[in-house]
């Protein structure tokens, strides 16, 4: 079953291979040296076009705004939570009658569970206790270890590290209560309350799917997030070459496909350079101040997530550049930029229903194969389970297949629509007619 | 090296840009491609890049069809001036060279030799936004310039430029012409140019009018007479003399047309009849007569 799977992946790569073989062996600047089939060397086309986008936009000043104020954002929002609890929380707990260091074993052991630690204050009466609850001396009181006393009486719904330590010390205290009235001997209650749970285990090696779920869900805000924005950046960019008529000095020296390939890799470098940078701050500041993010990430939704990233601006990047070219205003950005968002917005919202239903419908499993939607749908169905390797290395293919097919499309659009100026271009037109200027 | 256009042809709907044009621009000229507006020139220079496609024809460089590796060694100044408006002047004109083939270290020095040729080094640190439009024009034919280019393709070259800027201009084209480039630029204001080209191409709805050396097409054929006569401005007193025939009245001076064997001293007459004459003199036909004579 799994052969034939098998035989369409390698039949493609060939595919993909020799249509890349053979792109570069017709490619027209004779002087440049290539290395590697198909990828360009320093001195290409393609690599000076990509570097002169890296160049010029690191040294705008909106790029390092933007980076600086999501850097900003970023620490915000993984500080200021840690900073708030600051360590495992200290909890004061006052203690009154004879057995006062078992009380203070139990609560010690309360405290462990629920990632805290006690400081015990021995009270001299009930009384003293709740008047040093009263004045926030201590937390909780422990009366003749039959009674614990707090400030206000425990809400179902208080998740506070005190109402935490509270219930577990009670389940302690009264399983020693009940201990001690079924008659054991101390020793047997040590070794009732040295119970360890029995392992659970599933049938299959697969974790449960929640945490994967949860990746998944912030992995598809991160996708639409990225591509909608890095998406424009390109649009933009090839806009204002155009509005700037830089671009007939640059097709006169350099092909369309050249000049696009070098923006989309340049922009493509800048972005996934920006998001590896913002990334790795929030992990490694997340570690640092000993915050939650990095806890519950699946590391194969994450790897999907990351592998369509780069797929879906691959593939949405030619779209946005192409849809660049038949437009040369600001104003005009917005109109020709909602047509494309709208896949985008079909796909995510469809894949983050699915997730959160947690149900691989026929419908997002179609749209995994598209490759408008399968950045978003492919990873949801690898959180579900409802994926098996060749499927997703067919969706891939599928993809980077419609990518090279959008480049060649793009290219077209670009050639014929960059120097019609003077109005916007409809996309009818740039297809059924051919390169024309503006002036004779 | 010789750049050949053969009969070109392209239509844009129902307009015929260009209708079987063909003429051939050898190196070590400044030769002029000339035009009124709409006549095709822009649609014929696009074609020598590939930025519009032809119904018919081809471009021949070197005697073989035009194709990316020769582009490479064309320069480019298009009609309508483009340059990254924010890019620092030494960038973009390195940028340009780069993308012609130059190493790092070799556009850096073409751009510098470049600027300053141009006489805009000072200016080279500069957003190019920043400069005046005649420093904006010679970055971009400095753009053009960089890679010392086999053919250069200047459109409208001249277009908004002073009298200083245009002979700054025209000096730098005839050196390049003079190292063996071929100089190939358009120009609609035909006697703008008559100077600065050796050869001409005019061309009108997308054919070729007449072409060859400007020394030929201004000295070829009926001399020209110019006279002028204190307190005429519309020449009727020329317009029926034997043996000359009226070419043109342009602010009081009438231009003629002198037949071989006819009596310039019967014009004279003709002339201090009408009233008192302060110029008596013959000149070289110029471009725009030569246009409109081919015209008929």
């Amino acid at each position: 079953m799994t052969g034939l799977p098998i035989a369409i992946a390698v039949i493609a790569i060939a595919f993909i291979v020799r249509r890349l073989r053979r792109r570069v062996g017709t490619a027209p600047v004779a002087r440049r040296r290539v290395s590697a089939p198909w990828l360009p060397n320093a001195s290409s086309p393609i690599a000076l076009a990509a570097s002169r986008e890296i160049t010029q936009r690191v040294r705008s000043r909106t790029f390092w705004v933007a980076t600086g104020v999501t850097l900003l954002a970023i620490t915000a929002v993984i500080v200021i939570p840690a900073l708030k609890s600051n360590g495992p929380a200290r909890e004061r707990v006052g203690i009154v009658g004879a057995s006062s260091s078992a009380v203070a074993a139990a609560a010690r052991a309360s405290a462990k569970q629920v990632n805290a630690t006690v400081e015990i204050v021995p009270e001299p009466d009930a009384q003293a206790a709740s008047a040093d609850i009263s004045h926030g001396k201590v937390d909780i009181a422990v009366v003749d270890a039959s009674q614990i006393l707090v400030r206000h009486t425990l809400a179902e719904s208080d998740g506070t590290t005190k109402a935490q330590l509270a219930r577990a010390l009670a389940v302690i205290l009264g399983e020693q209560r009940a201990f001690a009235a079924a008659g054991l001997t101390s020793a047997q209650a040590v070794a009732i309350g040295h119970l360890r749970p029995i392992p659970i285990r599933g049938v299959s090696n697969r974790t449960s799917s929640s945490v994967e779920q949860g990746t998944a869900v912030v992995g598809l805000i991160l996708l639409f997030v990225l591509l909608s924005q890095y998406g424009t950046w390109t649009l933009i960019g090839v806009m204002e070459e155009k509005a700037s008529r830089v671009v007939e000095v640059l097709l006169a020296a350099i092909r369309p496909t050249q000049l696009l390939t070098g923006k989309v890799l340049g922009i493509g470098a800048l972005v996934f350079t920006q998001a590896a940078i913002l990334v790795g701050w929030a992990l490694g500041l997340g570690s640092a101040v000993g915050s939650d993010i990095l806890k519950g990430t699946a590391p194969t939704v994450l790897f999907a997530i990351l592998g369509w990233l780069v797929l879906g601006y691959a593939f949405y990047s030619w779209v946005f550049a192409a849809a660049g070219s038949t437009v040369e205003r600001q104003d005009q950005v917005q109109a020709i930029a909602f047509p494309i968002t709208i896949p985008l917005l079909v796909g995510y919202v469809s894949s983050v229903a699915a997730v959160s239903s947690s149900h691989a419908s026929l419908y997002v499993t179609v749209l995994a194969y598209i490759p408008l939607t399968s950045p978003f749908a492919m990873p949801v169905l690898v959180a579900l389970h409802a994926v098996a390797w060749w499927q997703f290395l067919l969706s891939a293919l599928i993809s980077i297949a419609a990518t090279l097919g959008m480049a060649r499309l793009a290219g077209t659009v670009y050639r014929r629509a960059a120097l019609r100026t003077g109005r916007r271009v409809g996309l009818r037109e740039v297809l059924t007619t051919r390169a024309q200027p503006r002036s004779r | 090296m010789t750049l050949e256009l053969e009969r070109l042809s392209r239509r844009f709907g129902e307009v015929t840009a260009l209708d079987g044009l063909s003429f051939e621009v050898p190196a070590g000229r400044v030769f002029g491609f000339l035009g009124p507006n709409g006549a095709g020139k822009t649609t014929t220079m696009r074609a020598i890049f590939g930025l519009t496609d032809l119904d018919e024809g081809t471009v021949h460089w070197a005697g073989r069809p035009v194709g990316a590796t020769a582009r490479g060694r064309f320069g480019y100044m298009p009609e309508e001036r483009g340059l990254y408006p924010s890019m620092v002047v030494r960038d973009q004109v390195e940028y340009f060279a780069r993308l012609h083939g130059l190493g790092v270290g070799a556009a850096a020095a073409a751009a510098g030799e470049c600027l300053e040729r141009l006489g805009i080094h000072e200016r080279a640190g500069s957003k190019v936004e920043a400069l005046s439009h005649g420093n904006q024009q010679r970055v971009q034919l400095a753009v053009a310039l960089v890679h010392r280019p086999d053919l250069l393709v200047l459109d409208e070259p001249l277009a908004g430029l002073d009298p200083g800027g245009i002979d700054a201009i025209g000096e730098v084209l005839r050196e390049e012409a003079r190292r063996g480039c071929c100089v190939l630029l358009s120009s609609h204001q035909l006697d703008l140019v008559e100077d600065l080209c050796e050869s001409v191409a005019i061309i009108d709805h997308g054919r070729l009018v007449v072409a060859g050396d400007v020394d030929d097409l201004t000295t070829h054929g009926d001399r020209r007479l110019v006279v002028r006569v204190e307190g005429d401005r519309t020449g009727r007193w020329a317009k029926r003399l034997r043996g000359a025939r009226l070419s043109e009245v342009d602010g009081g001076a009438v231009r003629l047309a002198v037949e071989d064997g006819a009596d310039s001293d019967v014009i004279l007459d003709a002339a201090r009849k009408a009233g008192r004459v302060t110029e008596f003199h013959f000149e070289r036909r110029r471009l725009s007569e030569v246009f409109r004579e081919a015209l008929g």
